[in-house]
């Protein structure tokens, strides 16, 4: 990769009191790329994530993404530049309809003012129009074109979370952050769900993807990174991963004994 | 999608605008009118209070303070001598200051705090109103409080002040719906639904939560500006904590979020103590379990009742 890479951290360190959630992580996602973010329970996984989206600060560290530094940025400017996620536990907006939960993210980068809004005028029924468009291209991409009107509470739980991820690219992101996206899925939908990935990096979304399911990540990565007690013990391919002593240690090796 | 809803909402916008502007055709007694007036202005200060509290998620006990503020800088102004056209922009002012002293440094913390600040807040402009006599009357009021008037027109007699609080309450509704149906009404609800996922999907919560804290103190501050002038009598009672937890249970009652809630609840809680009147202390106790009822039965609110029985209905929250 010549270009710079769309997320570069480094020295990334996050404490909860005595515990060091994440000791000193460097992380560089080349762009256009599916990169997995792998480990035990509590190695620090949705911590990063959160660091990198805001959600939660680093306490040290350096975060650029697409150049820019990040490092303790409010979630709706680093969301601006670029970077939209999902959640482990499913947050949806209840109270508005499957495309209005949208469309509260198309809506980020338009220009507003309480005038135009109060006036209805011309450029305001435009930037509607657009948020509009937007919103039904995202649920396009995930299949909940025809739940569109629905309360987002009536939609199933799996469905939630592909609300979640077109959510997420109504931004138009240029990093997606998936956060465990088949937690509760069954097989049928997982594998709809590798698809929806897989189209999403060939239009050239970046997605770093913190999952559970080992075999699943293995399929559609091309790097991943794995953390352990907050240290990032490999990095590489998934073919080298697989074959790295420390994280047949620290992980995939208890695993796939029981499974 | 909107023509849907416009297409479904005209019919019941027809029916409430026939019966309001009906209403002074039947009921001819001037007490009615004046009551019904109240509620109208109660109606738009409980609107704005929507805003903050049943779009944001934020606890606002200030609307009635906001309320107080409009009156006050009106009945003050135009018993100074200034023309009444400029009372709605100065109490605007007024209460657009107030609400960002306020809402700068609370907005940024969680719910309660906002809570908390403005039962202060409420307190402090009681106490105001009440020690600063020779301009505020005190606990006796203003009287005689010169009327609307713009250009030397202005409305005469209680039905010509009624249809004007209907059209301002109509213009009030308009407003918020089209805020509901914006980037900035959606953001509102999803800053309520969960702040951490609103930032994530690019909303400014912390602004978000400040914009709809103001525009609901100015919708209390111009329906004050319009209870000094119309009513042409005001004292601290009808702005005090009291008030506040009034206007909030009309919020409650009438259905949180809901714009047709809102005018539900408050014409309802406006004008049932006055039609029970003759159970006298008795009303407290049918008014306790009215609240609870509605809480327990149907925790939407009355507005809820009605989407229940039409789910799409939905759509025009």
């Amino acid at each position: 990769m010549t270009s710079e890479p769309i997320i570069a951290a480094r020295g990334v360190t996050r404490r909860f009191g005595g515990l060091v959630a994440l000791d000193s992580i460097d992380l560089d996602v080349p762009r256009g790329i599916v990169q997995a973010i792998i480990g035990p329970n509590g190695s620090g996984k949705t911590t990063l994530l959160n660091a990198l989206s805001g959600a939660s600060h680093a306490d040290a560290g350096s975060i650029r993404i697409g150049g820019n530094e990040i490092f303790r940025l409010k979630p709706h400017r680093i969301a601006r530049l670029g970077l939209a996620r999902t959640f482990q536990t499913i947050r949806i907006f209840d109270n508005l309809s499957v495309i209005e939960n949208v469309k509260v993210a198309a809506g980020c980068n338009m220009p507003t003012s309480l005038f135009n809004i109060i006036a209805s005028n011309a450029r305001q029924r435009q930037s509607e129009a657009a948020i509009d468009r937007n919103s039904r291209e995202a649920l396009e991409i995930v299949g909940l074109a025809g739940r569109a009107n629905d309360h987002a509470t009536q939609l199933p739980y799996a469905q939630q979370r592909l609300l979640e991820i077109a959510r997420a690219l109504a931004s138009k992101p240029n990093v997606l952050l998936l956060d465990e996206p088949a937690a509760g899925m069954n097989m049928t939908e997982s594998m709809t769900l590798l698809n929806t990935i897989a189209r999403l990096k060939s239009s050239g979304i970046t997605i770093l993807l913190v999952e559970h399911n080992v075999r699943l990540v293995m399929g559609i990565s091309d790097r991943v990174t794995v953390l352990d007690f907050g240290k990032k013990i490999a990095e590489g391919a998934p073919s080298e991963v697989q074959r790295n002593l420390l994280v047949i240690e620290a992980y995939l090796g208890r695993r796939h004994r029981h499974a | 999608m909107r023509k849907a809803l416009r297409w479904k909402a005209w019919p019941i916008i027809a029916v409430s605008a026939a019966v309001a502007l009906a209403v002074p055709v039947i009921a001819h007694d001037g007490y009615v009118i004046q009551l019904l007036n109240i509620a109208i202005l109660n109606a738009i200060v409980v609107i704005g209070l929507n805003f903050a509290t049943g779009w944001a998620g934020q606890i606002n006990f200030g609307q009635a303070a906001f309320y107080g503020l409009g009156a006050y800088t009106t009945a003050i102004a135009t018993k100074a001598g200034l023309p009444w056209i400029v009372t709605p922009f100065l109490s605007v002012i007024v209460v657009v200051v107030a609400s960002l002293i306020l809402g700068l440094p609370t907005m940024r913390l969680r719910t309660y705090y906002l809570a908390m600040t403005t039962i202060g807040f409420g307190e402090i402009i009681r106490l105001m109103i009440v020690h600063w006599e020779p301009v505020t009357g005190g606990t006796s009021g203003l009287r005689a409080i010169p009327g609307i008037s713009i250009f030397g027109i202005g409305p005469q007699g209680q039905i010509q002040h009624y249809y004007l609080l209907i059209a301002t309450l109509g213009l009030a509704v308009l407003i918020a719906l089209r805020v509901r149906n914006s980037v900035l009404g959606r953001a509102m609800i999803a800053t309520k639904d969960s702040e951490i996922a609103a930032e994530q999907s690019g909303v400014d919560t912390t602004r978000t939560k400040l914009l709809a804290f103001m525009i609901g103190a100015i919708y209390a501050g111009l329906a004050g500006c319009l209870y000094a002038s119309s009513i042409r009598f005001i004292s601290p009672d009808s702005f005090s904590g009291t008030q506040a937890i009034l206007l909030m249970t009309m919020l409650i009652i009438g259905g949180m979020g809901s714009i047709a809630g809102c005018v539900v609840g408050a014409v309802a809680l406006t004008i049932l103590p006055e039609a029970l009147r003759f159970l006298g202390q008795w009303y407290l106790v049918l008014y306790g379990l009215g609240v609870v009822a509605v809480i327990v039965l149907a925790p939407g609110g009355l507005a809820s009742l009605a989407s229940q029985v039409q789910p799409r209905r939905a759509r025009l929250r």
